[in-house]
Parts: C-alpha cells; sequence; structure tokens
C-alpha cells in the first residue's frame, strides 16, 4: 500500500522540477532584463551631461563647418524661434511622459530626447546664442530625463516586485 | 522604489512643475536680456548722435577749445566711460582722456579688433554692428558706439576748411557707456525670477501635499484605524462620513465590519448555546465518559436548540 503512491509519483517528479527549474530561471532572466532596463534612465543622464559638457566648450573640439556648408545650409533660425521651440518640445515631452505615467505604459529610457536636446545644442551654436541658452536647455534635459528615468526606474521595480512574487510562489514561500 | 503615497505623487509633480518654470524663466530671462541690452545700445547711438550734432557747429567754426568743453562736459555725465574723436587715419584729435589724444587708435584694442581683424577694416555696419560690448582697460564692461562724421555742403564749401568735397568721411565719434545699470538690472530680475521658482515649487508641492493630505491619505488612516479596531475585535469603533470616491470604500468596509459583527455575533449564541447544551448534558450526568463529551461537540447548535426546546 506504502509503495504505491511512492511508485506512481516517481516518473513525474523529474519532468515537474525540470519546469519548475525553467520557470525559476525564466522569472530569474525577466528581473536581470528589468534591471538593466530600469539603469537605462542613469545612462540617458549620463549621456546628456556628456554632450552638455561639449556644449558648455561650444563644441570647440568640433572643426569648424565648411563655408561651402554654410551657405548651403543658410541663415540659422533666429534665437526666439528655437527657444519657442524648446518651450514647445518640453512642454510636450514632460506631458507625454505624465500620460505614460498614469496609463503605466512602459518608458524608453530617453535616449531620444538626448538626441533632441543635443539638436538644440546645436542650433543655438549655429545661431550664435548658446551661451545665452545653454543653462535652458540644460534645465530642460535633466527635468525630462529626471521625470523619464523616474518613471522607468518605479515601473521597473514594480515589475521586478511582481516578477520576484512569482519566484516566491514558485519556491513555495 | 519609493513606498510611501505622497511622495509618488509629489516627486513626479514637483519635478515636472519646477522644471518647466525654471526652462521658462532661463529662456524669458535670455530673450529680456538680449531686449535690454538693444535698447540700451539704440539708446547709445541716439547719444552718439546727439554728440555729433552738439560739436557740429564747433567743428564748422573750428573752435577747438568748444569742442574740447563740449567732449569734457560729456565725458563728466555719470555711466559715460570714454569719449573721443579721431580722424580717418585713426589719430585722436579730442577725447575725453587727454593720455591718448595725438595718438593712433589701436586698432587690436578690445573696442576695435572687431571691425580691424581682417587686413581691410569694415566699412558699413549695421545700427547693432556700430555697439561693440567689451573690459575696457580699468575692468569695466562697456557699450561703445562708433558714429561717422560726414562731409556735409557746410563744410567743404566753408571759406576757411581744408576738406575737399571728395571725402566722405571727416572722422569717428567713439563713446563708451558703462554696462553697469544694465547689469544691475538683469541681476535683480535674475534675483526675482529666482524667488518666483522658488515660491512656484513651494506651492505646487505643498498644494500637492495638502490636497493629498486632506483627501487621500487622512482618510485612508481613518479606514486603517477602523480595520485595525475590526481585526482586534472591537465592534464599537465608528468610521465617520467621507467624501467622494473615499466614501465609497468607506461604506463598503463598513459593509464587511456590519456583516462581521453578525458573524462574530452568532458565533457567540452559536459558542453560548453550545455551552449551555454541554452543561445540560453533563450536569445530571457527571460520571458520563468522555467519548459523551466529544459527541456534544459535534452536535450542530440546532440540534441544541431542539434538546432546548
Amino acid at each position: 500500500m506504502g509503495s504505491e503512491p511512492h511508485a506512481a509519483g516517481t516518473p513525474e517528479k523529474p519532468i515537474d522540477n525540470a519546469e519548475h527549474e525553467s520557470l525559476r530561471l525564466a522569472a530569474r532572466e525577466r528581473i536581470l532584463r528589468l534591471r538593466n532596463m530600469g539603469n537605462r534612465g542613469l545612462w540617458a543622464i549620463a549621456l546628456f551631461l556628456t554632450v552638455s559638457i561639449a556644449a558648455l566648450n561650444q563644441f570647440s573640439f568640433l572643426p569648424a563647418l565648411p563655408e561651402k556648408l554654410k551657405d548651403l545650409l543658410g541663415a540659422p533660425p533666429p534665437t526666439i524661434m528655437i527657444s519657442g521651440l524648446l518651450i514647445l518640445y518640453s512642454f510636450s515631452s514632460l506631458v507625454l511622459i505624465l500620460a505614460r505615467m498614469i496609463g503605466d505604459s512602459i518608458s524608453h529610457g530617453g535616449f531620444y530626447h538626448v538626441a533632441y536636446l543635443t539638436g538644440f545644442y546645436f542650433f543655438y551654436n549655429l545661431a550664435g546664442s548658446l551661451e545665452d541658452n545653454f543653462w535652458a536647455v540644460f534645465a530642460a534635459g535633466a527635468t525630462i530625463l529626471s521625470l523619464e528615468g523616474y518613471h522607468l526606474w518605479t515601473w521597473c521595480s514594480r515589475q521586478i516586485n511582481s516578477e520576484i512574487e512569482e519566484f516566491n510562489r514558485l519556491d513555495g514561500k | 522604489m519609493i513606498k510611501s503615497l505622497a511622495g509618488k505623487a509629489i516627486i513626479p509633480v514637483a519635478i515636472t512643475v519646477t522644471g518647466f518654470v525654471i526652462v521658462c524663466c532661463i529662456l524669458l530671462y535670455s530673450v529680456m536680456k538680449v531686449d535690454m541690452t538693444d535698447t540700451a545700445v539704440r539708446q547709445a547711438t541716439v547719444l552718439a548722435g546727439t554728440v555729433v550734432k552738439s560739436t557740429r557747429y564747433a567743428m564748422l567754426q573750428s573752435d577747438d577749445e568748444n569742442l574740447r568743453d563740449i567732449i569734457a562736459n560729456i565725458s563728466s555725465q555719470q555711466g559715460v566711460e570714454h569719449v573721443r574723436i579721431f580722424n580717418k587715419k585713426g589719430l585722436i584729435e579730442f577725447s575725453s582722456d587727454q593720455t591718448e589724444i595725438k595718438h593712433y587708435v589701436d586698432k587690436k584694442a578690445a573696442g576695435c579688433i572687431g571691425c580691424h581683424s581682417g587686413p581691410t577694416p569694415a566699412s558699413k555696419l549695421g545700427e547693432m554692428q556700430q555697439a561693440r560690448q567689451f573690459v575696457n582697460g580699468k575692468g569695466r564692461e562697456v557699450i561703445a558706439i562708433t558714429a561717422p562724421i560726414y562731409n556735409e555742403p557746410d563744410c567743404f564749401n566753408a571759406s576757411c576748411h581744408f576738406h575737399p568735397s571728395g571725402q566722405k568721411v571727416l572722422g569717428t565719434l567713439d563713446i563708451g557707456l558703462s554696462r553697469q545699470p544694465l547689469q544691475q538690472s538683469l541681476t535683480t530680475m535674475r534675483g526675482r525670477m529666482l524667488i518666483f521658482t522658488v515660491m512656484i515649487l513651494i506651492l505646487t508641492v505643498g498644494g500637492v501635499s495638502a490636497l493629498l493630505g486632506r483627501t487621500i491619505l487622512e482618510p485612508i488612516r481613518m479606514i486603517k484605524n477602523f480595520c485595525d479596531a475590526l481585526s482586534r475585535g472591537d465592534f464599537k469603533q465608528t468610521l465617520p462620513l467621507l467624501e467622494g470616491q473615499m466614501e465609497e470604500l468607506a461604506s463598503s468596509v463598513r459593509r464587511v465590519a456590519t456583516k462581521l459583527e453578525k458573524a462574530e455575533m452568532s458565533l457567540q449564541e452559536a459558542e453560548d448555546r453550545l455551552a449551555s447544551s454541554e452543561r445540560q448534558v453533563t450536569g445530571p450526568n457527571a460520571a458520563s465518559p468522555s467519548n459523551d463529551q466529544a459527541s456534544s461537540r459535534v452536535e450542530d447548535p440546532r440540534t441544541e436548540n431542539r434538546h432546548g426546546e
């Protein structure tokens, strides 16, 4: 009598264990991926700081634009127009990030924001007014990337918590 | 991860509002700085024109004494850093600084190199280009304007004069004004904007915290205290009337509490009845075996009622 259930359970046990282990591994991988993703915001901020340090020196390490290319590009846009666009861009970015926070949708870490902000630095530099407007672009970047990074970090932390719960459930805790 | 509800609500709002206000303030400051500098340049250009017109008659009469007196009076005005008139070759004829008279203008000086950096100096300049901003030898920031003194029929037709009619420009007036009043205004404006930003931050964070505390955190605390009392078996606690969605949550909790209280009471009644029936059963037969006690425990309370009847 006592040996019967043992005999019946023996062939099933290794399969359960393997499934269990694969689920544990998958959960661990997801946790690692989420942890890496949560740090993306910090990478974006670090990249933006590097670009800002270059902009603080008026991109002096870059060679000057050839005259032909300058003629081809034409006159730079007026500073007031670039400033207006910066306000519009900051406002819409912040609204979009807040909307993503409300909708609990994933954020991409803000690398494309770094590209936009670098564009603003370049346009101000071409217009010859980067010195006056550097801190405006820097403040816009710091705000947008902080909010984006905060959203990504909290989103990833929540996902990690639910993965840890799943992990504990698999361990029978 | 931030766990408090207040932190979760306040941090994004504080970052968004403060950051956006700072961006707007910096851009506004930058635009106003440009506007104020342009206004200062226009005022300096008007002043240069006024000086040229004031000295015209003295020049026409070749009255050097009068000209020197006019320049000395203008340069004694507060905020005027220098006034000088030099001829086409750059020889300074009149100046507020006596030491530079009859000397050539240093084309490599901060105020001159802007036009004289190339092999041929810039001859035509717009209103804004006529203005140079530099730090002078005394370490003061200066806005300087150069105004050409043109040859006019009155000049070349006068019997006393020697300028040929073909010479278009007779000389140049160079007047430098201190940037200190402009800098002071900009510093005051910057300070005011900083105060404005800090006030917005305090109002935003304070407002959100107060509203959050009043409408969410305090009702949640009351509901939590009520639930804690229920878990301790204290049904005497009451949950006050709340507002909006918090009242919906509170009424759900109240319903659960009422049902829990009823269940608790019926359980208590059942236990009491069970105990009394046990006493009835065990009372007359005190020596009954323990099996009887066990059987009475599993007995349905409703049976006890029947027993009671």
